[in-house]
């Protein structure tokens, strides 16, 4: 799964612990959300979709085929 | 909700706390266990009644140990919790697939010394803690 959490971020100058404090994740979680080798749970994207103010399709992109 | 500057995160600052009272429930644990094993044979010469008293309180000990472990592992974030659940599998996994043969092996007389529990422990300690790095460094 993709993910726009780095670019979103970083249009808020926020650096990756404070995003960690915000979602009440480590910031080792946020690195690795970021780098993609960790797929968040949908109540912990649903907490990030909120804190930017967008739908969670908005940040995070699916890059299985299609049923 | 805007984030703020924090000194320490609120999240670090929980976790701190949580493996704070982690390491005394567990310095509990591994003092009333000394006990229980040392003091049968050194401080009250095998008398039943403080040797189930020290049990008892083993036992009851253990049962805290285990509570805070759990909080402890609930108030991790997901990606901390999944690298702990992974160790502890693989840990308790190696303890399994060891231990069984370990013990048939001296059940049979196939090694010649006696398979002691305290080895086991050992292994698992050792595997949750090089589990628990390797995941660490994995997702770091």
């Amino acid at each position: 799964m993709k993910n726009r959490l780095k670019v979103l971020r970083a249009e808020r100058d926020w650096t990756q612990a404070q995003l960690a404090d915000a979602l009440d994740v480590s910031r080792q979680t946020i690195n690795a959300i970021e780098t993609g080798k960790f797929d968040p749970s949908l109540p912990l994207a649903f907490r990030a979709a909120r804190l930017f103010g967008l739908r969670i399709e908005e940040i995070f992109h699916d890059q299985d085929p299609p049923l | 909700m805007n984030p703020s500057k924090p000194v320490e995160n609120r999240y670090q600052s929980r976790i701190r706390t949580n493996v704070k009272r982690l390491y005394r429930w567990h310095s509990a644990w591994a003092a009333v266990t000394l006990l229980m094993c040392f003091g049968p044979g050194f401080l009250w010469h095998r008398a039943l009644g403080l040797t189930l008293l020290a049990a008892g309180l083993d036992v009851a000990v253990g049962v805290g140990m285990i509570l805070a472990t759990k909080k402890f592992i609930e108030e991790l974030d997901e990606l901390q919790r999944k690298i702990f659940l992974n160790a502890l599998g693989i840990a308790v996994g190696v303890g399994l697939i060891v231990g069984v043969p370990w013990t048939v092996m001296d059940v049979y007389h196939v090694i010649h010394f006696h398979a002691n529990f305290g080895f086991l422990v050992i292994l698992q300690g050792l595997t949750f803690l090089v589990s628990l790095l390797y995941g660490t460094w994995r997702y770091r």
